[in-house]
């Protein structure tokens, strides 16, 4: 089968510092790929060139190719709001507008010209159930979002990034700032989603990467060192830097 | 330790001091001029009365702001969203704004008179008066526009940018909603510091009120009324009369201060962007 997304020798500078040396990496459609290494190795700036949300920065160039199905995402004319609906985002801290629930996940419906009162419930209320927040804030969706706990708006934000129903869904260290209890949360709802979407999720926590992946990809100062099944990649690594890093021998 | 207490103690009495200067101030015009505050003083014109003043501080200030609040928040998001922070034009602009700023604003309307009365040939009147007010309220509204606009986290906007918005989108579905709290305070602020201006407009709308009103007459405001008074008027008891605007302003401003920081307080709770459901 055709992977999801095909990097091809991608590399990406910030003013003249680098940041990505040449990345080649695959990810299978449905599959959950963690992305790991030390701070500063680059993996958050992969996350961000998959969607393109890393030329909103100055000084920031990219080069190679993002295949996402047989589109490729790096070329000029195509249009980056069309690759953002297909591939959706998690921020590391939870950032819901200073809207009510509901205007939170209708925003995207709403941005595509989905208006119709009826169609907005009905995919606000699918996309709180499958981001497993439904039964916390049915008949509170006209509450205001910073209302809600850490973990129930950062599930809110997932909920927001499904209503326009993206194929790829990017998570940026999703629990980072989360309790243990709202965290496992989040872990249980990616592998509900485990199939039905492809993501590819920055974690910190390699346990976290353990437990919820299927492949784990360790990168280091700007390049990637290993990509395999993620049982392998803990048990017998086959570049001596991986085990160093998940050792403990690189500061994390 | 010392040091810091000591100087917190200097703040404290210095502050008293303030306090107490401005209550004196205060209340020494809320003496002399509570008692000519009547119905009649407010309506009517001509000696007895500030009506015709009262209406000419409103019209001028609200022309001005329909001019200068657009265009605040126009030059606010093309700087602050669109040329990206810290480049060398942001930082040509913004020194251009600082210098029109500080520049005191009788300058900035002897300018404009040269311009609107001198090349264009428009009379002494409102319409000059707003022109010269919305010149001297652009710098400052663009500056309480930015700092509005930039008081929003960044999050917001990449939470919007990741969702598929383009930047206007994201600028006045999400940043200008997430702002209006802090917009509408600035905006009261700008109108309070507006009403008080007499310099300026003593040169361009004078200090007649015309038999017939229209925008193209001299119209003379309060703040100017409480100047003329004091330095040329020849009635008697014209510092009762000169106390009595000067209450009636002041009230004024302070209504407006209130309303606009509990208008900016509903939204800052409710933080209600647009209507769901």
């Amino acid at each position: 089968m055709e992977p999801k997304l095909r990097v091809e020798n991608l590399s990406v500078w910030y003013q003249r510092q680098p940041a990505l040396k040449h990345v080649t990496l695959s990810v299978e459609e449905g599959e959950v790929l963690a992305l790991i290494g030390p701070s500063g190795c680059g993996k958050s700036t992969f996350l961000r060139t998959l969607n393109r949300l890393s030329e909103e920065q100055v000084g920031v160039r990219v080069s190679g190719s993002i295949m996402l199905g047989d589109l490729d995402i790096q070329e000029s004319h195509v249009d980056v709001t069309q690759i953002r609906r297909r591939v959706g985002m998690v921020f590391q801290a939870p950032n819901p507008f200073p809207f009510s629930i509901f205007d939170n996940v209708a925003y995207g419906p709403r941005l595509q010209g989905v208006a119709d009162p009826g169609t907005l419930r009905k995919i606000v209320e699918q996309s709180l159930r499958q981001a497993a927040l439904w039964d916390e804030v049915r008949g509170k969706l006209r509450r205001p979002a910073l209302a809600l706990s850490g973990g129930q708006q950062q599930r809110l934000c997932i909920a927001r990034a499904l209503a326009v129903n993206p194929e790829v869904l990017l998570m940026d260290e999703p629990t980072a700032s989360l309790d243990p209890l709202s965290t496992a949360k989040i872990e249980e709802l990616v592998g509900a989603l485990r199939g039905q979407y492809t993501i590819v999720m920055v974690t910190h926590n390699l346990r976290q990467a353990a437990r919820i992946s299927d492949r784990t990809a360790f990168f280091l100062d700007g390049a990637l060192v290993e990509v395999g099944p993620t049982r392998q990649i803990f048990t017998a690594p086959q570049d001596n830097r991986t085990e160093q890093y998940l050792t403990g021998r690189f500061e994390s | 330790m010392v040091r810091g207490r000591r100087l917190f103690g200097l703040s404290a009495v210095l502050a008293v001091l303030g306090m107490a200067g401005f209550v004196l101030v205060l209340g020494s015009l809320l003496k002399s001029g509570l008692p000519l505050l009547t119905w009649r003083f407010l309506t009517s014109s001509g000696n007895v009365g500030i009506g015709p003043e009262i209406l000419n501080t409103v019209v001028l200030c609200s022309i001005t702001m329909i001019v200068t609040v657009p265009l605040g928040l126009l030059v606010a998001v093309y700087q602050g969203e669109y040329l990206r922070r810290q480049s060398r034009r942001v930082r040509e602009l913004d020194h251009l704004r600082a210098t029109l700023m500080s520049a005191p604003t009788i300058v900035l309307a002897l300018a404009v008179y040269r311009v609107a009365v001198g090349w264009w040939h428009w009379p002494v009147s409102l319409l000059t008066g707003a022109l010269a007010l919305s010149v001297i309220n652009w710098p400052f509204m663009v500056t309480v526009c930015r700092a509005a606009l930039s008081a929003v986290p960044d999050s917001y906007r990449e939470a919007s940018l990741a969702l598929g918005a383009s930047r206007f989108e994201t600028v006045v579905r999400v940043v200008i909603p997430a702002a209006l709290g802090t917009l509408i305070e600035g905006i009261g602020m700008a109108l309070a510091r507006l009403a008080g201006e007499s310099a300026a407009l003593i040169v361009t709308t004078g200090v007649n009120v015309s038999q017939h009103w229209s925008l193209w007459g001299p119209g003379e405001t309060l703040a100017v009324h409480i100047w003329y008074i004091r330095t040329e008027g020849v009635v008697s008891g014209r510092d009762a009369e000169a106390a009595a605007t000067g209450v009636t302003l002041m009230i004024g401003i302070s209504v407006v201060l209130w309303l606009s920081n509990r208008v900016a307080q509903l939204f800052g709770r409710s933080e209600g962007g647009y209507d769901g459901t």
